[in-house]
């Protein structure tokens, strides 16, 4: 099976993202591959156990991107790193045509039999690039996936909606976004670390994409402080938030 | 001239409570000359679609969903319908479907989508959302003609109500038959909660300091009483009381309800970032320097155990009254 994985980073924690003179100063930041590419990669070095001779190749299309990214999918375990070298990304449109025209030029007409991405990257959520990707290369998907389940021809995939968990049936090829849940990350020691540093690092270089469908015209910092009035005792809580107009009866609501 | 196309998500045979409610906020923000049509794919019983109000052209595509995966035989019938009536603008609830559909129908068109928008009205030119854990407001600027919003959970003060109501149309094009390869749903196992807490109106969640799974159920008994749903902090999941679909952060949901009472919880930034839309914000924590009093309207300094059974009988009291 040749599987492709597509990776970005994120901050580690939203709280060192300042907002500086109105733009995003990101200075503070350090940088962790997005988690939900971590389960995403892990399924994919997972399906290569069960089926020899498959290969698993990470692609980084995001602009921050760097070495200690696609060392990072190394370490795990991925046969080869691409970085989808291009001018800065502006959303997920032009994001997922940089990688749809990096799969196309790795693999050729063939495709990939999966790609596998995260749900969402936790900086911006979108959750746009696997949908996109999809219809960019012509092919299923099917996400946020919380189990999978492969045979060799058919693969059963589970995601929760609001109805419930459905069970889905798919044949490759199919692009695959991954929720939390679908499998355990490894960790990374020392010594996988030291060995993918030998590895290459190599560079798929990507056209100029298509203007940005949306693009990012302004940020401000937002403070998320409420003033927080104090009840000493339960039944004070209650009376609060009565005389608040805070508790009401259930019946006769939709 | 605007012309909204509302996508009305079917469940158990019904239109999706959230999709009337995104179909019913369209209606209320036409302007004149607009113009509204509905578009439900799938199984749904008769008289399903009594519940929408307003006017427009209501198309019912029998074939499709739900037996196939969204992303790509409705992203091609929709698709192909957006141009040929002339589309400007595509309205969805954010459902784990709809979440799939929009950003496929953005690539297929293409169109600008617009997501999570924190102001509900349509035409705005700009749409501000939170990014980077709710640190950081963005505004972002559509660039193609045709947008397509994704609507979460919204606060309404009252229902739409008109007397007129929307034409029904079978929708004849067909797609021909199904690829070969076509994703196909085989089951569908339903939930355990009949409410999903992403349309919560009152939330109920504990965190860590609720002690053990057991202690769910103090919440689940104020649940009830309020008539809300049962949420969870991360850790609460991880520890296996709660199952993921009720967790509520950046890696579980994010959440709009008008009240959310938070109990052992200690307000982690990956949690509030769930909570952006939150009107009102209750915090029961014993610890009296816990970060969740700072973004609470209303805190007590209390262990669970103690406060969650008599804040339970004095809401009980309060009803009684009523
Ligand atoms: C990438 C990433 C993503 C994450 N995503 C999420 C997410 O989506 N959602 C999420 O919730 N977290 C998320 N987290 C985890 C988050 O950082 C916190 O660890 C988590 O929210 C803490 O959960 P908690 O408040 O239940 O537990 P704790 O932080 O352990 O807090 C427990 C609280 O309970 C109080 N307490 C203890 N005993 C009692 C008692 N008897 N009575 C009253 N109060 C008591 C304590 O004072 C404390 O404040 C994420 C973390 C990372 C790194």
């Amino acid at each position: 099976m040749n599987i492709a994985v597509c990776i970005c980073q994120v901050p580690d924690s939203a709280s060192a993202v300042a907002v500086i003179d109105g733009a995003l100063d990101m200075t503070r930041v350090t940088w962790v591959m997005n988690p939900y590419d971590e389960f995403a990669l892990e399924e994919a070095l997972l399906l290569r156990k069960q089926f020899p001779g498959s290969t698993v190749s990470a692609l980084a299309a995001s602009p921050e991107s760097g070495k200690d990214l696609l060392q990072k999918a190394l370490a795990m375990g991925a046969d080869r790193a691409f970085e989808v070298r291009s001018s800065p990304l502006q959303d997920p449109f032009q994001t997922a045509w940089v990688l749809a025209e990096a799969v196309r030029n790795l693999y050729g007409k063939a495709l990939p039999d999966l790609v596998l991405c995260g749900r969402e990257s936790l900086d911006y959520q979108n959750a746009s690039v696997p949908a996109m990707l999809a219809v960019m290369l012509d092919l299923a998907f099917i996400g946020p996936v919380s189990a999978l389940g492969a045979d060799g021809e058919r693969l059963e995939l589970e995601r929760e909606t609001e109805g419930g968990t459905e069970l889905l049936v798919a044949r490759p090829p199919l692009v695959i976004s991954a929720e939390k849940g679908l499998n355990t990350p490894r960790k990374t020691g020392i010594r996988q670390v030291m060995e993918a540093r030998k590895k290459p690092l190599e560079i798929l270089q990507a056209s100029e994409p298509p203007p940005p469908l949306v693009c990012l015209e302004g940020v401000e910092p937002v403070s998320k402080k409420r003033r927080c009035r104090y009840a000493a005792t339960p039944e004070e809580l209650a009376a609060m938030l009565d005389s608040d107009g805070h508790i009401r009866q259930i019946s006769g609501e939709g | 001239m605007a012309h909204y196309l509302v996508f009305l998500e079917p469940r158990n045979g019904l239109v999706a409570g959230v999709s009337a409610d995104v179909w019913h906020r369209v209606q209320e923000q036409l302007s004149s000359g607009d113009r509204i049509t509905g578009f439900v794919a799938g199984a749904i019983s008769p008289g399903a679609l009594d519940v929408l109000q307003g006017s427009g052209t209501v198309y019912h595509a029998l074939s499709g969903s739900p037996a196939v995966s969204p992303g790509t035989v409705l992203c091609r019938m929709l698709s192909e319908f957006v141009r040929k009536e002339g589309c400007t603008a595509v309205v969805m609830a954010a459902t784990t479907a709809g979440k799939m559909l929009a950003p496929a129908l953005a690539a297929a068109l293409p169109a600008s989508l617009l997501a999570g928008c924190t102001s509900g009205s349509l035409p705005e030119k700009v749409c501000r959302r939170y990014i980077h854990s709710g640190s950081v407001l963005a505004a972002y600027r559509p660039e193609a003609a045709i947008r397509i919003f994704l609507q979460g959970r919204e606060h309404r003060s009252s229902p739409f109500r008109s007397m007129e109501r929307p034409r029904y149309v079978v929708f004849q094009e067909s797609l021909g038959p199904l690829q070969d390869a076509e994703p196909l749903i085989r089951t569908i196992s339903a939930s355990g909660s009949p409410e999903d807490i992403s349309e919560a109106g009152i939330i109920v969640a504990g965190g860590r300091g609720m002690g053990d799974a057991s202690r769910f159920s103090m919440l689940e008994e104020l649940a009830n009483l309020l008539g809300a749903c049962v949420g969870a902090s991360r850790s609460a999941v991880d520890e296996g009381w709660r199952p993921h679909s009720e967790q509520i952060g950046q890696t579980g949901k994010s959440v709009a309800p008008e009240l959310y009472i938070a109990c052992g919880i200690s307000g982690a930034v990956q949690h509030l970032a769930g909570l952006a839309s939150a009107r009102t914000i209750v915090a029961i924590n014993s610890d009296p320097y816990a970060p969740v009093f700072d973004v609470a309207d209303y805190g007590i300094v209390g262990d669970v155990r103690e406060v969650l059974p008599r804040l339970t009988d004095a809401i009980r009291d309060v009803l009684r009254k009523k």
